[in-house]
């Protein structure tokens, strides 16, 4: 299970491939109000990036992934903020 | 950097007189194969010595005319004229670059403007590439790309990048895309911004399966290396080529040849090698030299003359206080940090892995620690073995992977640590591991030893048996570590190098290798031991250890004597004997032994004595005394006696 929802938080863990999307979809529909947690989480598909920011959820976590954390992650708050205040 | 690219300089320039008198030399003689094999090694190492620095379109032209090298290797294509005179321009013109690149850290305009017509020469006519952005002209920025640009002039960063935008097919995640998989995969990666190209989709309406991003990056990488990673997508994304200026100006001037300080100074020189080994020679000699002042104190006390005594006496002392840091010195010029063969993985595992198929994270650690050059230059070829077999045989498709819900990248680990006079290499991958029982079963098979042998030894002792002769457990030869040459080629040339390699391994969860090895080997440990009134040397690495044996406990087995040692049979011989001065003297009670390893085998040696242990310079034979079996050199010891040093292997 690499999307788990637990009492606080939206979980993803390990490597989240493509057929997550819609698994996450749904948790991010049904839980608009938890944050999305990707600390735990080695490799996440761009399907789930992508849900990500049209559903904006706070995303919470630092990736071990350096790519993720440094490049990805920044841009992407960013962007989901920027369309918050829209 | 700078000194990267000096020392690239200076390695490039070797390179090309080479690949040059090779090439000549295949003209004059179109069946030396001798020299298309050198040539298609120096323009190899020149590629991958290109690669590491951001030469624009140098490393593909060089990619292109090892290509042609190496299907002329192949057969597949004739040595002539129609080969040769296209890679030599292409020599001529990196040779023609060199100048320019160590001055400014980058390929000149001048040459740069050549590439494409060189291209073009060596695809045989000029139907150059088809390059999208032409490598010669500071084209006019198309409009997405301008916003990076100005991003990267603002940030201050300068040089040649590759701006990319890269419009994923709605479709793309049906067909086994991961746009941002991709992405990562881009070398120096230096900005990326992913947006939604519907602003603001209903969450409702949104189809997690259709792709609806639009990415743009800038990367460091050359054009050539991102064409490669989007090779299988070009119609999906475009490229450009930005050249940022140095400064903070957002425009498109080209980087003023002048605007880098061409003082730049630099405190490491290159020194032939052979001139830091004659100073250590000539240290060691002062070692001993030295201690002729002890005799000559004696003297003069024994002439009455004690005052003159006291003062070479203390002359002494400070010379040889001297002569130590001095030979510590020297010995430390020889030393050079590992960084110098690590460096070259990164790029070689990506290349490796982008070919077989597999993603892999490469992860360096302790490319700081140092070790004496000759060690650490020849450890690329072992370490080249080991990543390359834990890249072919270690590590799992990815689809295997995710089956064993493992991450889909492999990890390959590459660390150095030292650990006091030694240091230790791990090379470790997180793949399949190794199955003991399978290692024991080839062994037995490939007659390795037998039944009952294989049978006795514990695991970790089976596993070590891959890096015996003959020994390979891949089913097929693979194009990629397969060439013959199993795990013993490794063993052998780090044993060359006075070192060890074990192996562990975890079925399920991965293989490491640990390579063991001195920092230095100008120094020799070696234990003094004594027979037939004679002292020689033994170096402690051959050594296991050292046993005392009561005569009651020798038995004879046929001819030979033997003992037993933790329930094992260790098969006795006597120094005097083997090296035909003494016969085993009979009278004393207990017998002194060494334990040596002899290939696989454990053997005791008795010596009469064993004296104390010393660190000295041993140097190979030389003369007469050459080719003496069972010597491996000699050495001076503290009080001036010459110590012969004996190879216990070759004389087993």
């Amino acid at each position: 299970m690499t999307i788990s929802l637990d009492a606080g938080a939206i979980t993803l863990s390990g490597a989240c491939g493509v057929e997550e999307a819609e698994p996450l979809m749904s948790y991010l529909e049904s839980r608009p109000d938890l944050p999305v947690d990707i600390s735990a989480a080695t490799v996440i598909h761009t399907a789930l990036w992508q849900a990500l920011m049209v559903f904006g959820p706070e995303i919470i976590g630092t990736p071990i992934s350096s790519f993720m954390a440094d490049k990805l992650l920044p841009g992407v708050r960013a962007d989901i903020a920027t369309r918050r205040e829209i | 950097m700078d000194e990267l690219i000096e020392q690239f300089a200076i390695e490039a320039r070797e390179l090309i007189q080479q690949a040059s008198e090779d090439l000549m030399a295949l003209e004059a003689n179109p069946r030396a194969r001798e020299s298309l094999e050198s040539a298609f090694r120096a323009i190899h190492t020149l590629k991958g010595s290109v690669g590491l620095f951001d030469f624009g379109p140098m490393a593909g032209i060089l990619h292109q005319a090892e290509d042609l090298l190496s299907q002329a290797r192949a057969g597949k294509i004739v040595v002539d004229a129609a080969l040769i005179d296209p890679i030599l321009a292409i020599i001529e013109w990196v040779d023609d670059s060199i100048d320019g690149i160590s001055q400014t850290g980058g390929l000149p305009e001048a040459q740069e403007k050549q590439a494409t017509r060189l291209l073009g020469i060596l695809n045989g006519a000029v139907t150059a590439r088809d390059n999208d952005a032409p490598a010669d002209a500071p084209a006019a920025i198309p409009d997405w790309a301008l916003s990076l640009h100005q991003l990267m002039s603002a940030s201050g960063a300068a040089g040649q990048m590759i701006a990319i935008r890269y419009e994923p097919h709605p479709e793309c995640f049906f067909s086994g895309d991961d746009p941002l998989a991709t992405i990562s995969s881009l070398p120096d990666l230096r900005h990326l911004t992913v947006s939604l190209k519907e602003p603001q989709p209903l969450p409702e309406k949104f189809d997690p399966f259709r792709c609806g991003l639009l990415i743009e990056a800038v990367s460091g990488t050359s054009l050539a290396e991102a064409e490669a990673v989007f090779r299988l997508i070009p119609d999906q994304v475009k490229l450009f080529v930005l050249t940022v200026a140095a400064d903070k100006r957002a425009g498109i001037a080209p980087e003023p040849a002048s605007g880098r300080s061409p003082e730049r100074q630099s405190t490491t020189m290159r020194v032939d090698s052979t001139r830091i080994d004659k100073l250590v020679e000539i240290a060691g000699e002062l070692v001993t030299a030295k201690n002729s002042l002890v005799p000559l104190s004696e003297e003069a006390r024994n002439h009455g003359n004690g005052p003159l005594a006291k003062r070479i006496l203390s002359s002494h002392h400070e010379i040889e206080r001297l002569v130590a840091s001095l030979y510590g010195a020297v010995t430390q010029a020889r030393m050079i940090p590992l960084e110098n063969t690590f460096r070259r993985f990164p790029r070689l595992v990506r290349d490796t892995s982008a070919r077989i198929g597999k993603a892999v994270d490469l992860v360096i650690e302790g490319e700081t620690v140092e070790a004496d050059r000759e060690i650490v230059e020849n450890l690329f070829e072992p370490l080249l073995h080991l990543v390359r077999n834990g890249l072919d045989h270690g590590l799992e498709p990815e689809d295997d992977r995710l089956k064993l819900s493992k991450p889909k990248r492999g990890r390959l680990l590459l660390r150095a640590r030292q650990r006091g006079d030694q240091i230790e290499i791990e090379v470790a991958d997180d793949g399949r591991g190794m199955d003991p029982q399978r290692v024991r079963a080839a062994a037995v098979d490939r007659g390795i030893l037998s039944e009952s042998q294989a049978s006795t030894l514990s695991e970790t002792d089976i596993l070590q048996l891959v890096f015996a002769p003959g020994f390979s457990t891949a089913a097929s030869i693979s194009e990629l570590s397969g060439r013959g040459v199993g795990l013993d080629a490794v063993h052998t040339s780090v044993k060359r190098l006075g070192g060890t390699v074990e192996l562990q391994s975890v079925p399920g969860l991965g293989t490491s290798f640990f390579l063991k090895l001195p920092i230095s080997f100008s120094m020799t440990q070696l234990m003094i031991v004594e027979v037939g009134g004679e002292r020689y040397g033994v170096p402690i690495t051959a050594i296991v250890e050292t046993h005392k044996l009561p005569l009651s406990a020798i038995q004879s087995v046929r001819a030979g004597r033997a003992f037993v040692l933790r329930d094992r049979t260790i098969p006795l011989l006597h120094l005097g004997e083997l090296l035909q001065v003494a016969a085993p003297n009979s009278q004393s009670g207990d017998l002194k032994v060494l334990i040596v390893r002899a290939g696989q085998e454990d053997i005791g040696v008795a010596v009469d004595a064993i004296a104390e242990r010393a660190e000295t310079l041993t140097r190979p034979l030389a003369g007469l005394l050459q080719g003496v079996a069972g010597i491996a050199g000699t050495t001076l010891l503290g009080d001036g006696r010459v110590l012969l040093v004996l190879n216990m292997e070759e004389l087993l």
